[in-house]
Formats: structure tokens, C-alpha cells, sequence
């Protein structure tokens, strides 16, 4: 049986004893806990405490982070998310009766912890200082709890428990808050690059160019291809010139896709030439046995522009015999 | 860094394996050829993972001795019922081209499969420098 076995019993004896157990717990100071739950009086406490409570948060913060952001933290700043914080904490723990509510996001509190933690982020706070930032208020609530019940250590037990539950749950939160505002951040930069990575150029009349660069995914293979056959109906593509020199590697999946487009590229009746497959790519593709059996390769997108402007009977030359 | 392990769980991990692979065989002395060979193997057996056993783990890994890589994938999905037809050119279950394996074993040197099917599945593919 170990001390904190002890302790339990010892405690349900003098909550038998109901009132007994109560007087224990008062103090000196003269808060009155008598009838009260754990959570109203520490209610009323960080009520009471609030100005000594702000100070010790603030020089905490200050003393850890001052360095590390100067400028961006302003201890006039720290006052009123300190002020608003202890405002909303005693307000939740006066609505809370013996057991702890669950903080959820769109409460005032999780909607706090959202707001502060979006904020940092913003201004370059790295989000384990953001967690620091809570957990020095707890450590400020706590060290003030402390000193008003000096010889009462079970009451303090009493009034810490959901104080640190309260404070995890936000601890929790503004991690949550942080990766949804990272996610969002994700989501909208692979978007933009979606936008500039798949460009059809009309080279010349009925001459199209589609340069593929980067990795082609499922995504970026049908938006390519949806590109493409746009592009082909719109101009009349008679020559479509596929140039693969920014693909890092060719795989089967890779070629699969291309081949899809090709195959949907001649329904529309236009010519495919592809260019820019490296000397490793050519025998990478050998190997897996693929062969782009009706399609035009050429080795390089200038050679390729020259096969295609010679499908439309057209070609480049020198002009009154310059060199 | 002569060891690397890497989760396939979406599409975009499959290209962090072929950066990591090739980049690997680079930095071990591989020709250029060689290290595109390597890359792309990875790549097929990192879609394999993604394609058709649900996500698993890739480990790119330096071979002492005579000095080499190794591609290993673990995963614990459906398996491979009959390895020899999923060596046979044209084959494939999930409308694929059906040489992503047999091309694999073309690529590298040499090819194990070991497949329990349902229960764990282990493919080791080695290049020697």
C-alpha cells in the first residue's frame, strides 16, 4: 500500500465527516469554502488574485520569450490576453459545477485559445511557445493558490486538480489550432501550385506545347490531360508537343498517365510528339518494358518543334542567308 | 545517413521516397543510370504500398561488403497470392500496366518476396555498386 493509498482513505474518513473535512481547509485569510465546490472558489479566488496573478504571468513570459521575439511581445498586450484569460477562466469554472466541462472549440475559451494560437502563428511565435505561454499561467495561478492556503496542502490538491485539467484541455487546443491553421496553409500553397504547374502554350498556329514539370500524380496527370484536350478543341491542335524534361522520373505509373493522355489527345485527332526523355529515362522505361509505341519522340523540345512545325508543312530558316 | 525508413500512407510519399532514393544511391557512389534505375524502383514498389496494400514502410538502406542498396517494403495488406504470375509481364490486378514488379526485378540485381497473404508482406530489392 503506498502513500497515496494513505492519503485516499484518509480522505474518505474525513469526508465522512463531512463538515470536519470542510474546516480543515479553511484558512487563515478567511475564505470561506464551506459550502462551496472546488471549482466556484477558485472562481472567486482568481477573481480576487487577478492583479497579482497578471504580474508573475507576465514577468514569467517576459523573462522566457522577451528575448527570443523582441518586439513582438508588449507587456500592455500580455495585460489584456491575461486579463481576458482570467476573466473567461473564472467564468468557466463558476459554471462548472463538481466536474470538469469540456472546452470545446467554439466555446469563449476555445475560441480564445484559437484566436491566440492563429495570432502567433502569424507573428512567427513557434507553437511550443505559444504552450509555454499557458503553462506559465498555470504555473502563476498555481504559485498564487499557494501562498493563500500555506498550511493547507489537501485543499490545494483540491483546487489544482481542475485548474490543470482546465489548462491541459487549452494546451491541447492551441496545438489543434495550430495544425488546422498549418493545414489550411498546406491546402492553399499546393493549390497555387497546381495553378502555374500545367500550362498549354500555342506555339504556332494548330501547334500546341504542354511542358510537364515536377512529379505527375493522379491529380496533376488529369488536370494536364483535361488541359490538353481543352486546348486541342479550342485551337484545332493538329500537333501536340508533350516535353517531359522537368519529370524527375519515369515510372510506370507515370507512363501510364501520359499514355492515357496521348491515346485521348489522338481521339481528337491531333499527332503527339514527346521530347526530353533523358538517355536514363529512355533505358529505365527499356527495362519495364514500355514502349511509346505510337508516339513521335524526339530528344530534345527543339528538335521536337521542328518535327511538329514540319507536320503542319511549316518550317524555321534563315533569313537572307544570315548565320 | 546510411538508413532510412519511410511511411507511404498518400500519393505524395511515393515522391519523397524516389528523392530519397536517388539521392541515397548518389551520395553511395551509383552511376547517374543507376541511381534513375534505383529511384524508379523505388517508386514502384512505394506505389505498390499505396496502390495495393492500403500504406506500409519503405527502408532505403546502404549494403556493406561489396558495397550496394537495398529497397525494403513491409506492409500488412491483402498480399501477393501467386508470386510468379505477379513477375509475369502483363499481369495486374488493379488495372495497371502490369510490369511494375518484373520491371523491378529488371531494374536491381536481385528480388525477394516473401508474402503471407493478410497478414504481412516483404519485398527486398538489391543493386550492387
Amino acid at each position: 500500500m503506498g502513500p497515496s493509498v494513505c492519503v485516499y482513505l484518509w480522505r474518505v474518513f474525513y469526508c465522512c465527516r463531512g463538515e470536519d473535512y470542510y474546516r480543515w481547509g479553511t484558512t487563515k485569510k478567511g475564505i470561506d469554502v464551506s459550502t462551496k465546490s472546488n471549482t466556484a472558489v477558485l472562481s472567486t479566488l482568481l477573481e480576487q488574485n487577478r492583479t497579482a496573478i497578471i504580474e508573475e504571468w507576465k514577468r514569467t513570459v517576459m523573462d522566457s520569450l522577451g528575448h527570443k521575439y523582441p518586439g513582438v511581445l508588449s507587456m500592455d498586450e500580455l495585460h489584456r490576453h491575461a486579463d481576458m484569460k482570467l476573466s473567461a477562466f473564472s467564468a468557466y469554472f463558476s459554471t462548472c459545477g463538481e466536474a470538469l466541462v469540456t472546452v470545446t472549440k467554439e466555446s469563449t475559451l476555445g475560441r480564445m485559445v484559437y484566436e491566440l494560437s492563429t495570432d502567433h502563428d502569424m507573428r512567427g511565435i513557434k507553437p511550443v511557445d505559444t504552450a509555454l505561454y499557458l503553462v506559465a499561467l498555470k504555473k502563476a495561478i498555481s504559485h498564487r493558490l499557494a501562498l493563500l492556503l500555506p498550511n493547507s496542502q489537501e485543499q490545494l490538491v483540491d483546487l489544482l486538480e481542475p485548474l490543470f485539467g482546465l489548462m491541459d484541455q487549452l494546451t491541447l487546443l492551441s496545438f489543434d489550432a495550430y495544425s488546422t491553421t498549418r493545414e489550411k496553409v498546406i491546402a492553399q500553397q499546393s493549390q497555387s501550385l497546381m495553378e502555374l504547374s500545367t500550362p498549354v502554350i500555342v506555339l504556332w498556329n494548330n501547334v500546341l506545347l504542354l511542358p510537364l514539370v515536377g512529379v505527375i500524380d493522379t491529380i496533376r496527370a488529369r488536370q494536364f490531360t483535361e488541359r490538353m484536350l481543352e486546348a486541342i478543341t479550342r485551337h484545332e491542335g493538329i500537333v501536340t508537343i508533350i516535353d517531359v524534361t522537368g519529370v524527375p522520373v519515369f515510372d510506370t505509373g507515370v507512363a501510364r498517365h501520359i499514355m492515357k493522355a496521348v491515346d485521348a489527345a489522338q481521339l481528337l485527332g491531333s499527332k503527339v510528339v514527346m521530347t526530353g526523355i533523358s538517355p536514363e529515362g529512355a533505358q529505365t522505361l527499356t527495362k519495364l518494358g514500355i514502349s511509346f509505341a505510337n508516339v513521335t519522340s524526339r530528344v530534345s523540345l527543339r528538335a521536337g518543334v521542328a518535327e511538329a512545325l514540319k507536320l503542319v508543312g511549316r518550317r524555321i530558316e534563315l533569313i537572307n542567308g544570315a548565320n | 545517413m546510411s538508413k532510412i525508413n519511410l511511411s507511404i500512407r498518400t500519393e505524395s510519399d511515393i515522391s519523397e521516397a524516389v528523392r530519397q532514393s536517388r539521392a541515397m544511391a548518389g551520395r553511395l557512389g551509383f552511376s547517374t543510370t543507376s541511381a534513375y534505375y534505383i529511384a524508379t524502383a523505388a517508386s514502384e514498389l512505394a506505389a505498390n504500398l499505396w496502390i495495393h496494400a492500403g500504406g506500409g514502410v519503405i527502408t532505403l538502406q546502404r549494403l556493406d561488403g561489396k558495397g550496394g542498396m537495398e529497397l525494403t517494403t513491409i506492409d500488412h495488406g491483402p498480399g501477393i497470392a501467386d508470386i510468379d504470375r505477379a513477375l509475369e509481364d502483363g499481369f495486374s490486378t488493379a488495372n495497371g500496366l502490369g510490369c511494375g514488379l518484373p520491371g523491378v526485378k529488371r531494374l536491381m540485381d536481385e528480388l525477394d518476396i516473401a508474402s503471407f497473404p493478410g497478414v504481412r508482406t516483404e519485398i527486398k530489392a538489391r543493386k550492387w555498386l
